[in-house]
């Protein structure tokens, strides 16, 4: 951006790059007092699962079915740890994460030299041999389909006692405020503007003398950790795992709450994850046919609709909030759709 | 691992799991084709042929039950696919041809989980058994085997051969690789390249029905058969190449013979063992073993 000025504009830049955020998660915690707290959980858990999604979908150009291998793999780590090793749920989150890390940086380098099509239908292969492998290859230590139950194992701490839904909800809230701000961050260095490229024109890039490999393999770590960091907090919020996470009929759940909100935009992951725990609540009930109708609304989306909520939603609050701005100066990479 | 005194009996199993392997390879075949052929052609990762091979097994079940004989069933279940397909690719895929492939990939899959949907609706999610039309087993060097899974492997070559003479022998399966090649020019020659893509879509929706009816008596026909078979036709694909024919056979072959003799050794790692060797080949060909290097659109 050009605001190189005075440190007035710094100051409101500071608070614009900021302000959102707190914004967002500030309204997401004030609606604590009329909305239900299992809801809200769900909603902060959901969001920081499609954040990792977005990334990849927005900034890197892949589809990524699989997402749900690296949630189970996170809340298995946490499960593991919690069910056989030690009781404190940060170490458990810690062993969850480092869980997503390992895992994806050993099929990492695999799966980013493949084309995006590929790409896809290897992550959603590997998302079904998770699934097989939790519930009846490791059968011994996963206890299949029955799961592991550890919620009694989980040891009170301090400060913010995990175990309690509402301390949780406060845990879970600044962990996705770090997560966004740490998105927002990689989104404004060039190194997201690198993302981008690969996605766009990776000849161009590579001419440049930027490694597409290293850029993919570092997105693709990045966004799978992040995805299992949502699997530990997943695990330590309803203290039981089971395969049922990785299941095929799941694995579009990610990309669905990440096309919802739209592609790319920084807030959609929360808009969508917000908009698809509503309707799972509403609607489920009311239809009884979930599939049927994510389904159709996957389809509809993808036909009619594919800026999603907040993709369309950004640019008429950016006209009305920032009126007398200039249109360039609010037009920040982020409002980019995936054509 | 094979003792000597347990041979006469390891070799019966062998030969009993090669040819449950090659009946598993080829609805594997069947399904994969239809995958292949639509990516060659039109660019598209067609996941909702999932949805066509579950449908062909639940019309297989409710035509069975009404008619009483299996053959009129798979007949119907591929006629119903093809004719699924049909309306597929007219209302859905007519509109997103000219985006990516994996544009395509998230529609087809929201295809799939809404056809999922659909079937629950009709048939509810208890899982049906089909009747196995033949109980005839055959003696093959010694070892008794069901006719009906030679029968499986007797169509799947018979399909093999059919998409081969159609696509080298007739005008329109010219037109088909022609397209493949060069869709443009193909255009630029007065051929209608949007009726060749209903054709090639309707053959896979129905070839994908086929191989759902076939598979229906040797598994129980359940709403999420489609999503449990998606990995394994995945990986077919992959092994082979997205857009080879022939590297689909092959693959579907392998995978069908790692899937069946896996099991004997050790059951989990039927469905681990496929996985991994499609990690190995990617490792060393990105692109499958007989697919090709760059997309020419």
């Amino acid at each position: 951006m050009f605001a190189k000025g005075t440190s007035n504009m710094q100051a409101i830049n500071a608070l614009k790059w900021w302000g959102g955020m707190l914004l967002a998660f500030g309204l997401l915690g004030a609606s604590r007092l009329v909305l239900p707290l299992p809801f809200l959980n769900e909603v902060v858990i959901y969001s920081v699962y499609a954040i990792g999604c977005n990334f990849l979908i927005g900034r890197v150009g892949y589809i990524s079915f699989g997402q749900p291998a690296y949630l189970a793999i996170g809340a298995y780590a946490t499960a593991f740890y919690l069910f056989y090793f030690g009781t404190n749920p940060y170490v458990g989150i810690l062993v969850g994460v480092l869980g997503g890390l390992v895992m994806s940086l050993v099929v990492g380098p695999l799966f980013v030299r493949l084309r995006s099509d590929y790409f896809a239908m290897v992550n959603l292969a590997l998302a079904v041999i998770v699934f097989y492998l939790m519930q009846k290859v490791l059968v011994g230590i996963t206890q299949g389909d029955n799961g592991l139950w550890f919620l009694t194992r989980i040891s009170s701490t301090p400060v913010l006692d995990l175990t309690r839904p509402n301390h949780f909800f406060i845990f879970a809230l600044i962990v996705a405020l770090l997560v966004w701000v740490f998105y927002k961050y990689l989104d404004d260095s060039i190194y997201g503007a690198c993302c981008l490229a690969t996605k766009v024109n990776e000849n161009k890039l590579q001419f440049l003398g930027y490694n597409n490999f290293s850029i993919r393999l570092f997105a693709f770590v990045i966004a799978n950790t992040t995805t299992a960091l949502a699997g530990a907090m997943y695990a330590i919020y309803l203290g039981f795992v089971s395969p049922e996470m990785a299941s095929p009929s799941r694995s579009a759940d990610p990309v669905i709450v990440t096309l919802l909100g739209g592609v790319g935009t920084l807030f959609g992951p929360l808009v969508g994850a917000i908009a698809y725990t509503g309707m799972k609540d509403v609607l489920s009930k009311m239809i009884g046919n979930w599939e049927l109708f994510i389904g159709f609304l996957l389809v509809f989306i993808m036909l009619v609709a594919d800026k999603g909520i907040w993709g369309s939603l950004e640019p008429v609050l950016d006209k009305w909030l920032f009126r007398k701005k200039t249109a360039t100066a609010i037009n920040d990479p982020g409002t980019r759709s995936n054509d | 691992m094979i003792r000597g005194h347990e041979a006469m009996i390891s070799s019966q199993l062998l030969i009993s799991g090669v040819i449950f392997g090659l009946s598993i390879g080829s609805i594997y075949f069947l399904l994969a084709i239809g995958l292949s052929l639509c990516f060659g052609l039109m660019r598209i990762i067609s996941l909702d042929q999932l949805l066509y091979y579950s449908l062909g097994a639940y019309l297989t079940y409710t035509v069975t039950l009404m008619t009483g004989s299996m053959w009129i069933g798979v007949l119907a279940g591929m006629a119903f696919s093809g004719v699924a397909s049909l309306a597929v690719e007219r209302f859905i895929f007519r509109r997103i041809y000219a985006r990516d492939p994996t544009f395509s990939m998230i529609t087809s899959f929201g295809i799939l989980i809404g056809g999922v949907g659909i079937i629950k609706y009709f048939w509810g999610v208890v899982p049906r058994p089909v009747e196995v039309p033949t109980l005839i087993q055959v003696g093959i060097f010694g070892t008794e085997i069901p006719v009906y899974r030679l029968i499986v492997v007797a169509i799947a070559c018979v399909v093999y051969i059919a998409i081969w003479f159609f696509l080298h022998r007739t005008i329109v399966g010219k037109a088909i690789r022609a397209a493949i090649e060069d869709v443009e020019h193909v255009e630029g020659l007065g051929i209608n390249v949007s009726r060749l893509f209903t054709i090639t879509f309707v053959i896979a929706g129905a070839l994908s029905g086929l191989a759902g009816g076939l598979h229906a008596p040797l598994i129980m026909v359940d709403p999420s058969m489609g999503l449990e078979t998606l990995a394994f036709v995945f990986m077919v694909v992959i092994i082979g190449g997205l857009g080879s024919i022939k590297g689909t056979l092959i693959s579907a072959l392998v995978v069908g013979q790692v899937v069946s003799l896996g099991s004997i050794i050790y059951a989990p790692m039927a469905q681990m063992a496929p996985f991994v060797i499609m990690l190995l080949v990617l490792l060393i060909k990105p692109t499958g073993l007989y697919g090709s290097a760059v997309i020419s659109r």
